[in-house]
């Protein structure tokens, strides 16, 4: 597929879209345009900007200075970014200018293309971003766009980002909550069953929580590890057994993860859950409770995952918000968010 | 989504599970605003004349699908129809024992249907009407 500047290069199927600013005419002279679509800084005005969005694969930004970030609304917000920052510049530098409006909008599928570790190292820690965002690229402007666009080209996360942003909306006032009955000076700590690629760390400040968390795949644990070295990530013992002692979580939650367990093996995991959160702390959960995804063989009906709730932590537990998700694209409503309070008078003090 | 623009599930127990979470999440709602309604509960006349208004917007909105000329093809779907016979066609006793309960489930039925005509492709080509704006406000 051929690029062409400022109209749709495709229908149907989604496509890299590469955003070269006051470079165009640069861009436009490469090879670099060959198959994924070039807009100039003409092009981002906001219809344009729009149109091209509707079948961006992702957005690679090559031209920071002059990309609108605030004109992206809306389903636009979908399409991973990619931020390719200029070489010569210093952290001080760059926090100055791009700052919030620029880093504080990238998500954990949104990548940033740089040379420098130092750098990376720097706004990686002030943003919480995870190492799998980095895009370590060498050399001048184009070549550093070119490895970019290489690296990106078969990354087809829109579906994927689509889907978190509408968990995001339901699950961060629900963390906002957990932590606000949290004291300010004591951390708080979060515990999060089958952590995947951890990917929701970045929606917790990691100065003020300790986040653990478990997964009964290795090598989810290994890759969680590498996406945030500061979390503290292990493997889920036998039966499955959660490691950690008793009443140790102010707030441990799932996303997602318990539809993969039969039954039995749910409640054991529920009762787990329920014993290493403190009287008073929070159990959370965001699960499908509507059957179909092939990923989650045994999801249960929000009324059967209640009564082994119920089973698991011997009804001292008070139901304290229910919410159901509906996913962008989907007709009907699958998911939905349980957040209960443990009862009970704390072990220790 | 078929033409009519309502979503239509093959899969019953899909739809059972469905259909549950939402109950689940009325229930919690409720029983979170003091709204049990159950026996022995106390129902402001406030509540229940936002109970009857929203029965009345119901048949209102019914009456107004039905007659259209996607009348036909709406009461392919089982659930219109079931809408329809409840509502519409069912004679009313304000004085039964359960006449509470009938509009209770009005409401939470005209806030399923409202949900399902909200939703896209059809649910912005609805918003151009301001009943349909006026109905979205009052009960989403």
């Amino acid at each position: 597929m051929h690029a062409s500047t400022g109209t749709h290069a495709s229908t149907g199927t989604h496509t890299p879209v590469l955003y070269a600013g006051r470079f165009v005419e640069d861009f436009r002279r490469s090879a670099l345009q060959e198959g994924c679509l070039l807009l100039g800084d003409w092009d981002a005005l906001p219809a344009c900007l729009a149109a091209a969005t509707t079948t961006a694969s992702v957005i690679i930004v090559g031209d920071l200075l002059s990309f609108p970030f605030e004109a992206l609304a809306g389903e636009a917000c979908d399409v991973p970014l990619v931020l390719v920052l200029p070489v010569d510049r210093d952290a001080d530098f760059l926090l100055k200018v791009f700052g919030e409006t620029v880093f504080g909008r990238l998500g954990f599928f949104d990548r940033v293309a740089m040379p420098d570790t130092n750098v990376w190292r720097t706004l990686r820690k002030r943003y919480g971003w995870a190492e799998s965002q980095r895009v370590a690229v060498e050399g001048d402007t184009h070549e550093r766009v070119a490895e970019t666009l290489e690296a990106v080209r078969s990354v087809g996360q829109r579906t994927e980002k689509a889907a978190h942003r509408a968990e995001e909306a339901v699950l961060l006032p629900r963390f906002a909550a957990a932590q606000s009955f949290n004291a300010d000076e004591v951390p708080m700590d979060v515990l999060q069953v089958g952590v995947g690629d951890a990917r929701w760390i970045t929606s917790f400040d990691l100065t003020a929580i300790r986040f653990c968390g478990v997964d009964e795949d290795p090598k989810s644990v290994a890759l969680a590890g590498r996406n945030f070295p500061e979390g503290d990530f292990e493997k889920l013992g036998p039966e499955p057994s959660i490691p950690h002692d008793s009443e140790s979580f102010d707030l441990a939650f799932s996303a997602g993860s318990l539809g993969l367990y039969p039954d039995h093996e749910k409640r054991t995991l529920l009762s787990e859950m329920w014993r290493v959160t403190r009287p008073g702390g929070r159990l959370l959960f965001l699960e499908d409770f509507v059957s179909g995804e092939e990923a989650a063989p045994h999801v249960t009906s929000v009324n059967a995952f209640v009564e082994l709730l119920m089973v698991a932590t011997s009804g001292q537990a008070v139901l304290e918000h229910v919410e159901s998700v509906q996913y962008p694209g989907e007709d009907a409503v699958r998911g939905g968010v349980l957040m209960l309070s443990r009862l009970g008078v704390p072990k220790r003090w | 989504m078929p033409e009519s623009g309502f979503y239509t599930p093959t899969d019953i127990d899909k739809l059972r599970m469905e259909n549950e979470l939402l109950a689940f999440e009325v229930q919690f709602l409720r029983g979170h605003l003091g709204l049990s309604g159950g026996q022995g509960s106390s129902t402001s006349l406030q509540r229940l004349a936002h109970l009857e208004e929203a029965e009345r917007d119901l048949v209102l909105l019914l009456r107004r699908m039905s007659g259209s000329p996607a009348g036909r093809v709406l009461r392919l779907n089982a659930n219109f129809k079931t809408l329809e016979e409840r509502y519409l066609l069912t004679p009313k006793d304000p004085g039964a024992p359960k006449w509470l309960e009938y509009l209770q489930g009005a409401e939470s039925d005209l806030v399923l249907l409202l949900r399902r005509m909200g939703r896209p492709p059809l649910g912005r080509a609805f918003r151009l009407k301001r009943e349909f704006r006026t109905l979205e406000q009052r009960y989403l």
